[in-house]
């Protein structure tokens, strides 16, 4: 084969296999909304997502207790995720050894390898309890079921990504660029700070973003740990019921109930437009970041 | 991580993750009886019914080596939604089938019985009085229906106990769940408390929870091997007349075969025991409607065993009937 036609025909794949992707996201949108219609056709929008009665026998679907859930789990679990993240980040790339840096790097691989299940086993057998005896300390009556075991695990399962990304990125800053501050007098926190992290700013938010993303859908694990009860949460010790646990959880009564499809599918609508709004409103932070830095 | 935990552990995950593959091994010399059925079963649903199902899926490979059968857990609803839908070819389904489900399609027939049992942590405060007089359905229907903060004391009649009752429930759509809401006038979506997925999370939350109570299905509250409730786990009486003491005949909870005898003599109200389904879309034919046959032939030879109760023979009879 001429070496024109092998380029053309790789043209063509990559061109096929993009489009394919982009329009598999439009589809899946698509489909979602379509199957919707049935339960946007009873009840409007607005009392979909702000009404907090959860009663699909009596044809009331609120979903916002399930919103609201979602938002304090993987807001918590960014809270206690992010910081650890960044320091371990930090020290793998500016301070360790490279000995240490090559032994911690396979671990992190691991534990992002470990599937979901596995961590929500290790939730239920350490963390639930943990948490129990932590609320029965600060006075508060709870099964450990809560919030907070959610949030501490979902960090725990998004260590990897932000780790590993945020490591990669400040590597990237040039070593002259170190080299410089450092030739300054100034120490490695110093450089580290000023220089590394300036630099390397949208990558770490983009590797933020990206466990975000991560911790808005993981479903399996957060379910066996957080209890699962349609309530508007008041503190970290309430169980919640986060939107992906809801879908998982009810998939099973689909078929059985009257509109109860349609309502989880416009449930999984509201899950992709939010990670779809959550994605653009970040692309524009980026941009205005690496505006701010060029 | 104490021993037994350990155990409920593994199983938990064996269970949770389990896809139980029964491979034909293939070659001439493992066909017994001279079986030439070909082909795959696929079967998923209630936990209730995995145990035995498991068990039927073992046997009647055996007798059947072409024949592979894939079982997996995942509550009666995936089990109806999953058959319904067409992506297995039996549903079990823990629970009444619902008119909806009639409606898009759904054959069933009844091939076991067993019940939902409501359990609480065998240290738990007053579990010395709960052996005595038992729990009337209107602190169940108080605990799960209108979600009342009762103490031990108030429940159970246990002096100086201010320690509150911890109610837990199921969060997949399961049978357990929709039985024992029955029992209580209600639906699945009605029951209060803090909801663990899977008939084992629920037992190992009700295990480390000295307050806690829960449901479980018989096989589930008893140990298979030992007939005794799961380790931490006592199973609460129920007063059935609701005179506030247990009476002889209300007394039936110390082992499994006792509780199993009281379920087939109807001692035990109905629900929360139940008829165990098996659903599919369609009136079944070739080799799943034969699997059926069987189970409803010398399959119900390994209820017994397996921890489950027999239906009555005419029940049988009329679901052969169904079948044919």
């Amino acid at each position: 084969m001429r070496r024109e036609t092998k380029d053309s025909l790789a043209a063509g794949l990559t061109a096929v296999a993009a489009v394919f992707c982009v329009v598999l996201a439009f589809g899946i949108a698509v489909a979602l909304l379509a199957k919707s219609q049935p339960i946007l056709a009873t009840s409007s929008v607005g009392r979909l997502l702000l009404g907090s009665g959860w009663h699909p026998m009596r044809r009331e679907f609120g979903l916002l207790p399930f919103i609201v859930g979602t938002l304090w789990v993987s807001g918590l679990s960014m809270a206690i995720g992010v910081p650890i993240c960044l320091l371990t980040a930090i020290y793998i790339s500016e301070y360790s050894h490279r000995r240490i840096r090559s032994l911690a790097k396979p671990l992190l691989d691991l534990l992002a390898g470990i599937p979901p299940v596995v961590f929500g086993l290790w939730g239920v057998l350490a963390v639930v309890p943990l948490v129990a005896k932590l609320a029965a300390r600060a006075g508060a009556a709870s099964t450990g079921y809560s919030i907070l075991a959610g949030g501490i695990v979902l960090a725990i399962m998004i260590f990897p990504i932000i780790i590993s990304v945020t490591e990669e990125v400040l590597r990237k800053v040039p070593i002259e660029a170190r080299a410089a501050s450092l030739a300054l007098g100034a120490t490695r926190w110093q450089t580290t700070k000023h220089v590394v992290l300036r630099a390397a700013l949208p990558g770490v938010f983009a590797a933020i973003v990206l466990g975000f993303s991560r911790a808005f859908g993981e479903t399996m694990a957060v379910l066996m740990v957080v209890g699962n009860v349609p309530i508007l949460p008041r503190s970290l010790f309430d169980p919640a019921y986060p939107l992906p646990a809801l879908i998982a959880n009810n998939y099973g009564e689909m078929m059985s109930i009257p509109l109860y499809d349609s309502a989880l599918m416009f449930a999984a609508l509201v899950l992709l437009v939010v990670v779809l709004l959550f994605n653009v409103a970040a692309t524009l932070v980026l941009r205005r970041l690496e505006k701010r830095i060029a | 991580m104490r021993p037994r935990e350990a155990q409920v552990g593994v199983a938990f995950l064996a269970v949770a993750m389990t896809l139980v593959l029964l491979q034909s091994p293939g070659g001439a010399a493992r066909r017994s009886a001279g079986s030439t059925k070909k082909g795959r079963i696929r079967v998923s649903g209630a936990w209730a019914l995995y145990p035995m199902m498991v068990r039927w899926a073992e046997e009647y490979h055996k007798l059947n080596p072409g024949v592979r059968i894939d079982v997996s857990a995942g509550g009666a609803g995936k089990g109806a939604t999953d058959a319904l839908s067409g992506m297995v070819d039996i549903g079990m389904v823990s629970r009444d089938i619902h008119p909806e489900e009639v409606k898009r399609g759904g054959f069933w027939v009844p091939v076991v019985k067993d019940a939902v049992l409501p359990t609480a942590n065998a240290g738990n405060p007053a579990a010395k009085e709960l052996v005595k007089t038992g729990l009337k359905r209107d602190t169940f229907v108080a605990l799960w229906i209108e979600g009342k903060s009762l103490t031990w004391a108030e429940a159970a009649g246990k002096p100086k106990s201010g320690d509150p009752i911890r109610v837990y429930t199921r969060s997949d759509a399961c049978g357990a769940a929709e039985t024992w809401a029955k029992y209580l006038g209600k639906n699945q979506e009605d029951l209060q408390g803090v909801a663990v997925y899977g008939d084992p999370g629920l037992a190992e939350a009700v295990q480390r929870d000295r307050l806690g109570v829960g449901f479980n299905n018989l096989n589930y509250a008893y140990d298979t091997t030992t007939n005794k409730p799961v380790p931490n786990l006592m199973v609460i009486p129920i007063d059935i007349n609701g005179d506030g003491k247990l009476s002889r005949s209300e007394s039936f909870y110390q082992n499994r075969q006792a509780v199993k005898k009281a379920i087939a003599d109807l001692v035990y109200p109905s629900p929360p025991a139940r008829d165990l389904n098996l659903l599919t879309k369609g009136k079944p034919k070739g080799l799943t409607r034969d699997f059926l046959l069987w189970i409803l032939g010398d399959g119900q030879k390994y209820v017994d065993e397996a921890g489950y109760i027999e239906l009555p023979k005419q029940k049988i009879a009329e679901a052969i009937k169904k079948l044919r």
